[in-house]
């Protein structure tokens, strides 16, 4: 039901460009319906998939 | 050829695999053309795989192995899949990698190995709960780069 990805940046360039990533770690959740800046606590990660999915 | 890990980093990572009760198998999707770090990334796992007897490994190639890499939900060369391994069965945890595990990307590599050999998430209660009743997949992409 989950799946995690670490994706490199430089390596897969169209990806990040279609996200928008500049600053890393970037998380982009199910293709850019959320999208969380920097290395976060569980707990905010949490909270954004909360939100994400209220909509 | 010469090796990817020196006898030092080989050694730490050892007596990080020292502990590993349970057997994790990894799967890696390699492509012929338009892949720059394949021999690489393909290199760098097989040495880590042959520190620990609780490590195995399928390469396969994007294109040759395509009903393979449409299993695992594979898009992407190089490509990582890593997974639990009880006896024949494989159980898919849905942990990626799309690209060379280089730089901290590499600790990372290393603990979610240790992180699937211990057969659980770490994860608190609250987080378990939200993620038990999910209807629909969720997937997180997390964009880093290899300093």
């Amino acid at each position: 039901m989950v799946q995690a990805e670490m994706i490199e940046a430089s390596e897969f360039q169209a990806l990040s460009a279609k996200y928008n990533v500049s600053g890393v770690p970037q998380t982009t959740i199910n293709d850019g319906a959320a999208t969380v800046v920097g290395a976060v606590p569980e707990s905010n990660m949490l909270a954004e998939l909360k939100r994400m999915l209220a909509k | 050829m010469p090796k990817l890990l020196n006898a030092d980093v080989v050694k730490q990572i050892e007596d990080a695999f020292a502990p590993m009760k349970e057997a994790v198998h990894i799967l890696y999707f390699g492509q012929k053309d338009n892949c720059m770090y394949c021999k690489d990334t393909q290199q760098l796992i097989e040495e880590v795989v042959e520190i620990s007897d609780k490590l195995s490994l399928d390469i396969y190639d994007l294109d040759d192995d395509a009903d393979v890499a449409a299993k695992f939900n594979v898009d992407k060369a190089p490509g990582i899949v890593i997974a639990a391994k009880d006896g024949d069965t494989i159980s898919d945890y849905g942990i990626r990698y799309a690209g060379i595990p280089s730089g901290h990307e590499f600790t990372s590599f290393i603990q979610d190995i240790l992180l699937v050999a211990g057969r659980d998430s770490g994860l608190s209660q609250e987080t378990r709960d939200f993620l038990g009743q999910l209807t629909e997949p969720v997937l997180l992409q997390v964009f880093v780069t290899p300093t």
